[in-house]
């Protein structure tokens, strides 16, 4: 067969959303890719900046479907810096749940979109019916069940509801044993580990230059998670570990990356549970919310898929003059011919698969 | 009384009481136009013709019995798939249909949840069918439109081909060929010609790949599954299902047990049933139609009622796949308790049929380039190893017969 180039999208099972792949084959091996985005193309940034800053948390939330409240939690982060706003540390608590719930609904979300990319259809349905367990715990502080607009600026919308200890700790438990079922039938599977393994390899240096990052990084064995780099809410106070893997001497696979992630889910519960452990009583909303600010404000966090950045400019007035939002799955898009060529038309899905695509927050 | 005796008394039956009296009276009737009439009339009194009537019955009764049994395929497989997933799977009930009828009769219909999901859904696949048939037959626009209609034909044709071929018992048997087996994987290997053909005449990029890779699959498995079968034949001296089977009924083990293939050639046996499953491509070698990448694969274009037969035709496969393996390995109809011959085999073939929806459910799909590494450096040698132990067991063994005393296995 002749090359010929392949045009994978918009609508297409492997792109998880909108976006196109046009790849060019040899055969079944892939010489050339060229990524297009823009697709779902909402102009976030400049609906936010009509809208008041209080306003703007329920734009957040739709930026990514599968983890909704982490993207409010970042904007509202940046605003608390910008208005100079003390959160209560009762609040700064329940958001670290909060946040470590939407960790695990959303790598939930990303394992069980993967398993039918590798031909698996009984992993996702695995998968996600766990993920409707945390979306059930999300709702009921919440009140909803996929945008839930539960941060806002100075504190969380409301208190925890009664039980709710309990029915995480139960769901946990049920989740843990759960996890360690599905060892058998993923990683410890011989079909899974050939899809998998020496696949979609980049070494760490690469990454770091292409602007990977998140789970995709510390996939590499690169130890770079901010919420130990550059801290947050209590994660200095709670204990927990950066959980990196990797393929060989520096470099990661889909297989790496697909372990760094249960990984992550099992020090999110770690998490969770030591912040039920040490959380105090107090208010939860902060006593003074400015409308105005002036100044700039610039803050980045740990989104399950990477770095979220929040720039801010405000003017004095009750809307954000300039509003700037760097999404990770943007450039980790961006950076995909990168780590196709010289693999099989079948090895797009699983790679593409394994770097948790979310199109909403990358065309915002 | 065999099936082809049967048919035989049938197409006596119907030749004598309605055939021939029918063609006589047209002949009778304007007798200067009738001669082709009169000649039929001979014909179909003569042996030649009751014969090929009783032909005829015979292959439209073992065409039936495959169909009935695709059905219970398809349901098995969506009722086992959902249980593995954790779900109910499909459970539409006659009753259902009662009671929105009455719903409609009334003043207000109500489409409420009532309970009446009860049923063992079988129904769904009659849902399926009239869905397949009442939709469009879409063609497009570039496609080649002889070569685009040409493959469903020949991938349905010769996958219902094959349900004729292969005896359920020694006496329930459409086609009893000398060559019977080998005519089945003859047979088996044509479909693979009309992916290709589809692929290509769709004029889309992931069809033509599809029925590309089909052919590569063809190339990996077929030598593999040939060398695994070679040590059958062998043992039985024969392609004859029928004689295969009674060579397996015949050789006993230790203590009387019966010795089926697939104990004295082990290797062979898993060799046979990876490669059966890269021809019937189920998954984990559902490369021609991998979904995640390849969109349908080479069905992607096709609508209606083609694609539904295209499924209902690989299903067909599928059975006739376990069939053969079950002819092959696993003793066909012999069984240990006075059950009826054709039970015991159907019996078999759908617990190798179970055992593959097992298999569909919980593993993922494997790369091309994968499964020719697997078919030309793992499964070739052993189907040669496999061949050369059943040569010593046929002729070696004898010679060493009277040193070494080991249990009388043939």
């Amino acid at each position: 067969m002749a090359e010929m180039w392949i045009s994978m999208g918009p609508q297409h099972p492997m792109t998880h959303g909108l976006w196109t792949l046009k790849v060019k084959v040899d055969g079944e091996t892939i010489v050339d890719a060229d990524p297009e985005l823009g697709y779902l193309h909402r102009s976030v940034e400049k609906m936010g900046e009509r809208r008041k800053y209080f306003m703007n948390t329920t734009l957040t939330d739709r930026l990514c479907y599968a983890s909704s409240t982490t993207w409010t939690h970042s904007y509202v982060l940046a605003v608390e810096e910008l208005m100079e706003v003390e959160v209560p540390t009762r609040a700064q608590y329940i958001r670290t749940i909060m946040l470590e719930l939407q960790r695990l609904a959303s790598h939930l979300m990303w394992a069980g979109a993967y398993m039918p990319d590798l031909g698996h259809i009984t992993g996702a349905l695995y998968f996600w019916r766990d993920r409707e367990l945390f979306l059930n715990l999300l709702e009921l502080p919440s009140g909803s069940r996929l945008l839930y607009n539960y941060m806002r600026i100075g504190g969380v919308k409301r208190d925890l509801p009664d039980g709710f200890e309990q029915k995480t700790e139960r769901i946990l438990k049920l989740f843990e044993q759960r996890l360690d079922e599905y060892a058998d039938l993923f990683e410890n599977s011989k079909i899974f580990r050939m899809r998998t393994e020496d696949v979609g390899k980049f070494t760490g240096t690469q990454a770091m230059n292409m602007g990977i990052t998140g789970p995709n990084l510390r996939g590499c064995g690169v130890k770079h998670d901010l919420r130990v780099e550059d801290t947050y809410e209590i994660y200095d106070e709670v204990d927990w570990d950066v959980c990196t893997r990797e393929a060989g001497p520096g470099y990661s696979d889909c297989f790496s990356r697909y372990m760094v992630r249960i990984d992550e889910m099992k020090e999110s519960v770690r998490i969770i549970r030591d912040c039920f452990k040490k959380m105090p009583q107090g208010p939860t909303m902060s006593s003074r919310v400015p409308v105005r600010a002036s100044g700039e404000a610039f803050r980045r966090t740990e989104d399950p898929r990477g770095e979220a950045l929040m720039y801010l400019v405000g003017d004095g007035s009750d809307r954000p003059y300039r509003w700037k939002i760097k999404s990770p799955m943007f450039t980790t898009i961006s950076a995909c011919p990168h780590y196709l060529k010289g693999y099989k038309l079948a090895d797009i899905p699983a790679i593409m698969g394994s770097i948790d695509i979310c199109i909403g927050e990358t065309d915002k | 009384m065999t099936l082809f005796g049967l048919c035989k008394t049938m197409a006596e039956l119907t030749a004598d009481m309605f055939i021939v009296p029918v063609l006589r009276f047209q002949r009778n009737l304007f007798p200067p136009f009738s001669y082709p009439a009169g000649d039929l009339a001979d014909w179909f009194a003569s042996e030649g013709g009751i014969v090929t009537l009783a032909w005829i019955y015979a292959v439209n009764i073992a065409f039936a019995v495959g169909m009935t049994n695709l059905i219970l395929v398809i349901h098995l497989e969506r009722k086992i798939a959902a249980r593995i997933q954790d779900r109910r799977g499909p459970m539409l009930s006659l009753r259902a249909f009662r009671e929105l009828g009455e719903d409609l009769a009334g003043e207000a219909p109500t489409w409420r949840f009532k309970g009446n999901y009860s049923g063992i859904g079988i129904i769904q696949n009659m849902a399926d069918g009239i869905k397949a048939i009442t939709k469009e037959l879409i063609i497009p626009n570039k496609a080649d439109k002889f070569l685009f209609s040409m493959g469903p034909i020949i991938f349905i044709s010769s996958s219902v081909f094959l349900l004729v071929l292969f005896p359920l018992s020694d006496r329930f048997a459409a086609s009893a060929a000398p060559a019977g087996l080998m005519v089945i994987m003859a047979a088996f290997s044509i479909a693979p010609i009309g992916v290709l053909t589809s692929g290509w005449a769709s004029n889309n990029k992931y069809s033509m790949i599809g029925g590309m890779r089909s052919a590569a699959q063809l190339m990996s498995y077929e030598i593999p599954l040939l060398l695994s079968m070679a040590g059958v034949f062998l043992l039985a001296g024969s392609y004859n299902p029928v004689d295969i089977v009674e060579q397996q009924r015949e050789s006993t083990w230790l203590f009387g047990l019966p010795m089926w293939n697939f104990i004295p050639q082990f290797i062979g046996f898993i060799v046979f049933m990876i490669c059966i499953l890269a021809e019937v491509e189920r998954v984990p070698f559902d490369l021609p139609e991998a979904e995640a990448e390849l969109v349908e694969g080479w069905t992607t274009e096709y609508s209606g009622i083609r694609y539904m037969l295209f499924l209902a035709a690989e299903y067909i496969r599928g059975f006739a796949g376990a069939a053969v393996a079950t002819i092959l390995f696993l003793g066909g109809w012999a069984g240990p308790w006075p059950v009826p011959p054709e039970i015991w085999f159907l019996l078999k073939v759908y617990l190798i049929i179970i055992f593959w929806i097992f298999i569909r459910w919980t593993v993922p799909r494997i790369r091309t380039d994968q499964i020719l590494e697997l078919g030309w450096k793992k499964l070739l040698p052993l189907s040669l190893i496999n061949i050369l132990i059943v040569i010593f067991m046929v002729e070696i063994y004898p010679y060493f017969d009277d040193i070494v005393s080991l249990p009388e296995v043939f």
